[in-house]
């Protein structure tokens, strides 16, 4: 079938992912790596949020959180533990855990097989792993189409290969 | 509009009759149905195509339709959604078999706590039913110009089964399509269905949500569907019959 970009793979080789360098406690750490100032956020298991986030960055998510989720410019990522009952707006959305909400992704919406999505997806591209998870509407834009915004100011993206095309149906022959 | 002019079979509400129709979709091209062609084979070594005369039929219902909105019943497959969507459909996604699995599993284990003498009247099969209807497929009436219903009927229990059509011919606009499937006796395996191109469905072998509730005849078909206008239908040499509906 399709093949998984590697680029939205998590690095790590569990489940978990591998942003331990993003946590202060380890950054005490004698030998601790470097935190690179664009590391990922990360909500990690056993941490529960309710409210709003905003960011620009990327963001991982395996614990859970209720609220609404702004990430215009990066891409969040539902880890196979995180838990996530909110409306997600980002450049892209990757899902291997559980999300009930309407997402919105300027530029593509992943569902991995251990993924379930429980809402409405409005995006301009969308990959979906067998054994995936899904309740709810698919409306893909085209290149040059908004994605519509609950917030103003969200540009369109470049295009990708997952941009629709506009296919003529035909009659059987 | 071109939705209503295309479907030319008014007063054809016998599944068995096979009207003469475009593309040579009648008996004799029926009865070739159910092996893939050998191209299609060769670019998906799974092997486990189908030939698909009734999917056929019913996207040359859709043609012409633009942006419409589709419900497919079954599960979620990349190619079924992509084959959609360049096509300019909002697809709606709801695997309802397995929500239908879900449900009873709950109302069994509930059953189970029911102790004696507790009323126990909301756990007959009607009333099961309803629930089941009340709390999915919640869409507006006329929401829909086609569904995907594949085989669910087969696995259905008899009492959700008629309630659930008359489900469908309320969210479906009127004109609108439904694609069904019905197994004349009991399939070898469990399957489930994604659409690789505009005449060939992949059948994916999973494991068993339900056992063939019941077969289906003509006569009973009918009667499920007997709201809607037309109906045609294809049989495969699989004993598998797909049969279009139009509201």
């Amino acid at each position: 079938m399709w093949k998984k970009p590697d680029e939205s793979k998590p690095q790590s080789g569990t489940d978990s992912p591998g942003f331990a360098a993003a946590s202060p406690t380890r950054t005490n750490a004698p030998n601790a790596p470097p935190v690179s100032p664009n590391a990922p956020a990360c909500v990690s298991q056993g941490i529960t949020i309710k409210g709003e986030i905003f960011g620009k960055e990327d963001l991982f998510i395996d614990g859970t959180i209720q609220g609404k989720i702004h990430f215009s410019d990066g891409c969040v990522t539902i880890g196979p533990n995180g838990r996530v009952n909110a409306d997600i707006e980002a450049r892209e959305i990757v899902i291997r855990g559980d999300v009930t909400g309407s997402l919105r992704a300027r530029e593509r919406v992943q569902i991995w097989g251990t993924g379930k999505l429980s809402g409405d997806m409005q995006t301009r591209g969308i990959v979906i792993e067998d054994g995936a998870t899904l309740r709810g509407k698919v409306e893909v834009t085209q290149k040059d189409e908004p994605v519509r915004s609950a917030r103003a100011g969200a540009s369109p993206g470049s295009a990708d290969a997952f941009t629709r095309s506009a296919v003529q149906a035909k009659s059987p022959e | 509009m071109g939705f209503f002019a295309k479907m030319r079979f008014p007063g054809d509400r016998h599944a068995s009759t096979m009207a003469p129709s475009r593309g040579g979709t009648g008996a004799a091209a029926a009865s070739s149905q159910g092996v893939a062609s050998a191209p299609a084979r060769a670019a998906h070594p799974s092997g486990n195509l189908r030939v698909s005369n009734g999917l056929k039929e019913f996207l040359w219902n859709l043609d012409g339709l633009g942006h419409g909105s589709l419900l497919d019943l079954g599960p979620v497959w990349q190619s079924t959604i992509t084959f959609f969507v360049e096509r300019g459909f909002k697809v709606y996604a709801d695997d309802l078999l397995r929500d239908w699995k879900h449900f009873v599993t709950a109302e069994d284990e509930r059953l189970r706590k029911i102790q004696p003498g507790e009323d126990a009247s909301e756990m007959t099969p009607d009333s099961r039913a309803d629930r089941f209807l009340q709390s999915n497929i919640k869409y507006p009436r006329d929401n829909f110009d086609a569904i995907l219903l594949w085989d669910l009927l087969d696995f259905m229990e008899r009492a959700l089964v008629k309630r659930f059509v008359e489900h469908l011919a309320d969210v479906l606009r009127p004109g609108g399509v439904i694609f069904a499937m019905f197994h004349a006796g009991k399939p070898d395996s469990f399957h489930r269905y994604r659409i690789l191109d505009r005449q060939t469905l992949e059948l994916i072998a999973t494991p068993a949500l339900f056992s063939i509730q019941r077969s289906y005849q003509n006569r009973e078909i009918q009667d499920l569907f007997r709201g809607f206008r037309s109906s045609k239908s294809f049989v495969g040499r699989d004993q598998l019959r797909e049969v279009l509906f139009v509201k």
